[in-house]
């Protein structure tokens, strides 16, 4: 468990011990405004997903925003676990749950929370509808479909019509509805730069992959078994998923507290995460080293951005240190004692490092909050 | 926090939940013995690195079963409070403290154990000295001198020396000696590694004459990591060797075959959506992947496809069925990364579960 110095509230921001995961409330707010206020109005409603924070808090101010469906999804029985311990009654496992002890778990949250979990397979469905039974509780069984993730998911047309017929005959069970997460998209590399794609190319994507699953619901439809909820996410498509007839739900979890890769694609929000590391050494002049590496960063997916003045960038984390190269007019700067901020380039990875939020608002802490859903991985 | 996941001591490993974080311990074992045995007959000794299990219980075993200097390593200032909590009488901690908070929580462990730390730079002598002084302590104090990772560390043995007679002169501070820490090559062949070593730690030894030439003693020698500890070990004038990664093992690591992989992951088949493919519960949050994707262990014909945060897509070779509920094991690329996303080893031997070991140390960035 981190070991954090828990500094009063009003300590400013600088003081901060190091490496730290800060949270700007004043960013946060904004972008929880930014995409609530599309889905007070919109057509679909939003099903904020925890795994961009891991925080009960900040889950409770998401639906308090309104435009939701009054809950949120998780990935893990776990975190499902977490988050009605929290007080949230309605939450939707997006992965399979296959062990009979998992599935005992998700019967027992299932007592006193709304449940609905993914499944892409008929041998899951009986084993959940009877371990439901047994317990006593109903659970909504989605029916996935493999959105081009090459993950899980049954395919569009025929093998999802059927295993929704077979959810529907299953006591112990409803049918959900349909869920799917189409890939984001990527951006492509030329050379070293990123060329992220443009709001019209995301459009045509999310069209692209969210007319199969309009289609399969309405031959599900025709072959008369209702589909009460079609689950599409993420925050990449909100506003294109949001308004399509048809769809329900959109699931988004990116943009409380966004991440480099995100607000690529989606400049309407704002990095409201960042890790507060210092230099610890700078041994030569066109070297800085942090106390943040891969451990206080998360950069499995891609390493950290720093927040700093030209000619200064964030080249390389190894297990405890991070390397600042300085050239030009960052050559003198980020010398021992100094803090520099990264920003993370995949928040859930980075947050997975940690166990609290330090929550700033105007420069000045506000408190720190516990992100008791972080491991929980099962 | 994870999910508070405590098997009872003697369930079998197919009933246990999952994802979850298993330890062979026979390998631990045999990993341990072998850095005994080769310290055994050496005049340096082992000081194990924590923050490679984060775990005071395995600290002490390491320790228990030889070959160790009696301490060990740490990365940080909250891992070395953990280890030193955790009754490790000796701790060095192998990065620069600079943050005065952190100084002074470095101080106050001094009061319960021999705490060394790591220095390149005066100011940063000044500001150990005057913290150790004001709370009546002694701090141990390591150069630590650059040799190829491009990181922290003096640059040559002028600034070395330099350094060294500063810290001679401060109150609250003693000098201690030197280390450095390198990269990691693959050389599976053991000449290439001893050569290899020798020509990376001249330097060290260098930097040790030349102060003790000045008239100030070289207590300490610490350098070296798993790759070279059966090379380091074995260089006059090295009195400690820094390693950590051998206990858990890594796939990077393969060609050291005296050591076993002990740390793995154990995952569950959520999904077989289509022929050739299945679709396992532990992802990049659980296992990792940094320098490439971890490893199945032990089963032909099934490799890691790619991995999402909380899952892995498994290709599975023509004629090789998974099914739904069934477990794997995985290989991490990199065990410490692993280890750092855990709170909780399960300890297993002959099938079962043996010891449950919380991960103290594990968020202690700072």
């Amino acid at each position: 468990m981190e070991r954090p110095i828990f500094q009063p509230v009003g300590t400013p921001v600088n003081d901060i011990d190091t490496p730290a995961l800060v949270v700007d409330l004043v960013a946060m707010e904004l972008n929880i405004e930014v995409m609530h206020s599309y889905f007070r109005q919109a057509s679909a409603n939003l099903r904020p997903h925890i795994a961009g924070h891991q925080c009960p808090q900040i889950a409770h101010s998401q639906i308090d925003a309104g435009g939701t469906v009054g809950g949120v999804s998780v990935n893990t029985v776990g975190e499902a676990e977490v988050f009605s311990d929290s007080g949230i009654n309605n939450i939707l496992v997006v992965n399979q749950v296959v062990t009979a002890a998992k599935i005992r778990r998700l019967c027992s949250v299932a007592q006193r929370c709304r449940i609905g979990v993914a499944v892409d397979n008929a041998k899951n469905v009986d084993d959940l509808a009877q371990a439901a039974l047994e317990a006593g509780v109903t659970i909504e069984a989605y029916v996935e479909l493999e959105a081009g993730r090459g993950i899980s998911g049954v395919a569009e047309g025929k093998p999802a019509l059927d295993l929704a017929r077979h959810i529907s005959k299953s006591k112990g069970l409803h049918f959900g509805g349909l869920l799917a997460m189409p890939p984001v998209p990527k951006a492509r590399k030329e050379g070293d730069e990123r060329i992220y794609p443009t709001h019209v190319e995301i459009k045509q994507v999310a069209v692209q992959s969210l007319q199969p699953v309009l289609d399969t619901k309405k031959s599900i439809e025709s072959d008369g078994l209702r589909v009460p909820n079609v689950a599409v996410g993420g925050t990449w498509l909100y506003d294109i998923a949001g308004d399509m007839p048809g769809i329900t739900e959109v699931i988004a979890g990116s943009y409380p507290l966004m991440d480099y890769d995100s607000c690529q694609l989606r400049g309407e929000f704002s990095q409201a995460a960042k890790v507060l590391a210092q230099v610890i050494s700078h041994p030569v002049e066109a070297t800085a080293i942090l106390d943040a590496g891969h451990k206080a960063t998360g950069p499995d997916l891609g390493i950290p951005v720093l927040e700093g003045m030209a000619g200064s960038k964030a080249t390389g984390f190894s297990a405890e240190h991070g390397t600042l190269k300085l050239e030009g007019e960052a050559a003198g700067h980020f010398n021992p004692g100094d803090k520099a901020w990264l920003l993370p380039y995949h928040l859930g990875l980075c947050l997975n490092q940690y166990d609290y939020i330090r929550a700033v608002r105007d420069g000045k802490l506000e408190g720190f909050w516990l992100m008791p859903g972080r491991g929980r991985f099962g | 926090m994870d999910y508070n996941y405590r098997p009872t001591v003697g369930t079998p490993m197919e009933e246990l939940d999952t994802p979850c974080l298993i330890l062979d311990m026979d390998e631990l074992d045999n990993n341990m013995d072998v850095i005994a045995h080769f310290y055994a007959g050496q005049s340096s000794k082992l000081r194990g690195h924590s923050k490679n299990h984060k775990t005071p219980a395995i600290a002490h075993r390491q320790i228990r079963r030889g070959g160790t200097i009696g301490g060990v390593c740490s990365a940080k200032v909250a891992e070395a409070e953990v280890m030193v909590h955790g009754g490790i009488p000796s701790v060095f901690i192998t990065s620069e403290v600079i943050a005065p908070l952190k100084i002074d929580r470095l101080c106050a462990l001094a009061q319960d154990a021999e705490m060394l730390v790591a220095c390149d730079d005066p100011k940063n002598a000044r500001d150990l000295s005057r913290a150790a002084a004001a709370q009546g302590v002694e701090l141990g104090v390591v150069i630590e001198l650059e040799t190829g990772m491009g990181r922290c560390g003096v640059q040559d043995v002028q600034q070395g020396l330099a350094l060294a007679r500063t810290i001679q002169g401060l109150p609250g501070l003693a000098f201690k000696g030197i280390m450095s820490h390198q990269t990691i090559p693959v050389m599976p062949d053991r000449e290439d590694r001893v050569t290899e070593a020798r020509r990376v730690i001249q330097g060290v030894i260098n930097l040790k004459d030349t102060i003790e030439a000045d008239g100030i003693p070289v207590e300490i020698v610490s350098t070296g990591e798993t790759w070279s500890y059966d090379a380091v070990g074995e260089i006059p004038g090295v009195t400690e060797v820094q390693g950590g990664s051998y206990l858990i093992m890594e796939t990077s690591y393969d060609y050291m075959t005296e050591f076993h992989h002990a740390g793995k992951v154990l995952t569950t088949i959520v999904s077989t959506p289509r022929p050739g493919v299945a679709v396992g519960d532990a992802g990049i949050k659980a296992v990792g992947m940094l320098r490439a994707m971890p490893e199945v262990d032990g089963r032909p014909g099934v490799t890691v496809d790619s991995m999402d945060p909380d899952r892995t897509v498994y290709k599975l070779d023509a004629g090789v069925e998974l099914q739904i509920g069934d477990q794997l094991a995985l290989l991490p690329p990199q065990q410490d990364a692993m280890v750092s996303r855990w709170d909780r080893f399960i300890g297993v031997r002959n099938g079962k579960v043996e010891v449950v070991w919380d991960i103290q140390a594990r968020g202690c960035h700072n």
